[in-house]
């Protein structure tokens, strides 16, 4: 056995690698091929992080307005009657419950509504009037609400609304009078569009949006039919929503809730198939990848023999032979991690892309997805260093 | 010099050991020319390998200088055969891709001697040998006596104190057979360096200053030049 001597050789590191690149290239296309599962179990595993970092920005992106600590309570029909919230039961749940910071009234309904000739179905949505830029509702004619609004009929008119209700030649501006339901409006904004958020009470781009005061008169009921309460983050939303549902309960309704952590935890679980699976394939591939590896190295070892003999002749210590195979296959693997890393955001650039979400690198994954290759390079290429290290010089030497 | 005191060594199951030295002593001064001769099966690659410190002896002792070798570190002999001795092989053993200058200055990487500094030292052995104007060339370029040469120097880069030589003439033909035979002798006087070459040809083995011969496993002559 040898001993742990201490350093008899100070060979520089960079020595030593340059040295394992010029072997590597000696064997040209069998190291590629050690490399192909290498490479293709870094890339796995580079895409499956780089994907769950995309995943979860667009899972964020889709509580941007609202926040990830808000409960949607939504009143469903019982029966006949329209469903609805108390009004003032709604204005009192933040001194109720002391995990409410804020609790908005909204109602939501449908009517017909024209401008001109033009008429179209659309969704009516009440609500505070400041409320309107709290969701990110933005003019791109005209402006938003002001506190002042709460009781005039004016309205904001959605994207996709504005150019049902606009006549070729006489597009619907702000200044236009609208009927919804049998009352007139006045239009003071057309909205940008906006993008559909997991827990917005409906899609803006096809809303009328009005004063809450107002659309009490056009949608059946009058009462509030959904609450977004904003809580406490420290409070467990399922729970509060519980609390918030028994005070809200009446014969009317039944109460649906919504809360953006049980949305995000539903579509983790489903993300987290697609991760195990990506997780199974990098790890295999890696494993395959880390044999390959082994595989050319030993038999890199058994052609080098006389090499090896050589250099045992001339004073290379076992440790030395040691340091030299490991180093070698490090770098291949290194070398193949590099190139995974990149395919496995390449690969995550298009999955995004035909996904519609946007393109971004979680840059903590490149160093860890090569660093895994690397190590699985110096775990598979300890055997053949280890034979190479343990070569006898003089058998070494004569072999042919 | 190098001295060994009873060097024994058997190969084969440790049941059934098959005796290749029986009791092998002698010592050499510094700066002879040493041959060590025999038939194949004598046991004198297996005793140039115990010299070498590439093998370690069953039984016995080798000094160099006041020191027996301690076989037991791999660590050890390894540093003493960088620091004391130089090899030449038959088949050269010169590495395919590096260059001549390269393969001369191999042994001092395991000394950790920068880059930088190698080079030099490579190329001054070069010229001692004769082929300062071969310096880049790959081992593939040139001829196998100038590639004993490139391993000659490379042997004496480290400036060790004994050269073994493996049938240094064994892959080159008589002429130039004569003259590696004249190099070795010229630098063994120049450089006090001792050589012990191996070889199985009577005739080189005349043209050195001291013959050990070796029949199954037992020196059988030992014979100083006049």
């Amino acid at each position: 056995m040898t001993q742990r001597a201490p350093a008899t050789s100070g060979i520089p590191l960079a020595e030593i690698i340059g040295e394992a690149f010029a072997n590597l290239r000696v064997q040209g296309r069998r190291s590629a091929l050690a490399l192909l599962g290498i490479l293709i179990g870094t890339a796995s595993i580079v895409a499956l992080l780089n994907i769950g970092h995309i995943a979860q920005l667009e899972t964020l992106k889709l509580f941007r307005h609202l926040g990830v600590d808000t409960v949607q309570l939504q009143a469903t029909p019982t029966g006949e009657m329209p469903p609805g919230f108390d009004p003032d039961v709604v204005a009192q749940l933040p001194a109720r419950d002391p995990d409410v910071l804020r609790a908005v009234p909204i109602i939501t309904g449908r009517a017909s509504i024209s401008a001109g000739r033009q008429t179209t179905d659309a969704g009516i949505v009440g609500m505070p009037p400041a409320f309107a830029a709290t969701v990110g509702l933005a003019p791109r004619l005209g402006r938003l609400f002001r506190p002042i609004d709460n009781c005039s009929p004016v309205a904001l008119v959605g994207k996709g609304t504005a150019e049902k209700l606009s006549a070729p030649g006489a597009e619907l501006l702000p200044g236009a009078a609208i009927i919804v339901g049998n009352y007139g409006f006045t239009v003071i904004g057309i909205l940008m569009p906006t993008a559909l958020e997991a827990i917005n009470p409906s899609d803006y781009n096809e809303s009328v949006i009005v004063p809450l005061a107002c659309s009490r008169r056009v949608v059946a009921g009058g009462v509030p039919n959904i609450v977004l309460a904003k809580l406490r983050p420290t409070a467990d939303p399922d729970i509060v929503g519980q609390r918030l549902s028994a005070m809200l309960a009446n014969p009317r309704s039944a109460i649906q809730v919504i809360s953006a952590r049980t949305y995000i935890k539903t579509m983790n679980a489903q993300k987290a198939v697609h991760s195990r699976m990506l997780a199974a394939v990098g790890a295999i591939s890696l494993l395959v990848g880390g044999i390959g590896v082994m595989n050319v190295m030993l038999m890199g070892v058994m052609e080098r023999r006389r090499e090896i003999g050589l250099r045992a002749a001339i004073g290379a210590t076992p440790r030395d032979l040691r340091t030299m195979f490991i180093v070698e296959s490090a770098t291949l693997a290194v070398a193949g991690g590099l190139f995974g890393a990149l395919l496995g955001l390449l690969a995550t650039y298009f999955v995004a892309r035909s996904s519609g979400w946007t393109f971004s690198i979680a840059y903590y994954v490149l160093p860890l997805g090569t660093g895994v290759a690397g190590l699985v390079g110096l775990i598979f290429g300890l055997y053949p260093a280890i034979t190479a290290s343990r070569l006898k010089p003089i058998e070494a030497l004569r072999a042919e | 010099m190098l001295r060994l005191k009873e060097v024994e060594k058997a190969y084969g199951v440790a049941a059934n050991p098959i005796p290749v030295l029986k009791g092998i002593s002698f010592s050499i001064e510094n700066g002879s020319f040493c041959a060590i001769l025999g038939p194949s099966g004598s046991g004198k690659s297996t005793l140039l390998n115990i010299i070498g410190l590439l093998d370690h002896p069953d039984r016995g002792e080798v000094l160099l200088g006041d020191n027996a070798v301690n076989f037991a570190s791999a660590e050890e002999t390894a540093r003493l055969r960088n620091r004391l001795l130089g090899f030449v092989f038959q088949s050269f053993q010169l590495l395919p891709r590096l260059r001549a200058w390269e393969n001369v200055a191999l042994p001092l990487l395991y000394r950790g001697i920068p880059k930088a500094d190698r080079r030099p030292k490579a190329l001054a052995l070069l010229d001692r040998v004769g082929l300062g104007h071969r310096a880049d060339h790959l081992p593939s370029e040139l001829s196998g006596g100038q590639c004993q040469r490139v391993a000659l120097a490379r042997a004496l880069i480290g400036d060790p104190q004994l050269i073994l030589a493996d049938e240094p003439t064994g892959s080159l033909d008589s002429g130039t057979s004569l003259e590696m035979m004249d190099l070795l002798k010229d630098l063994s006087r120049r450089l006090a360096v001792t050589i012990v070459m191996v070889t199985h040809d009577r005739q080189l083995a005349e043209r050195c200053d001291r013959r050990i011969e070796l029949l199954d496993g037992q020196v059988i002559a030992d014979t100083v030049a006049m």
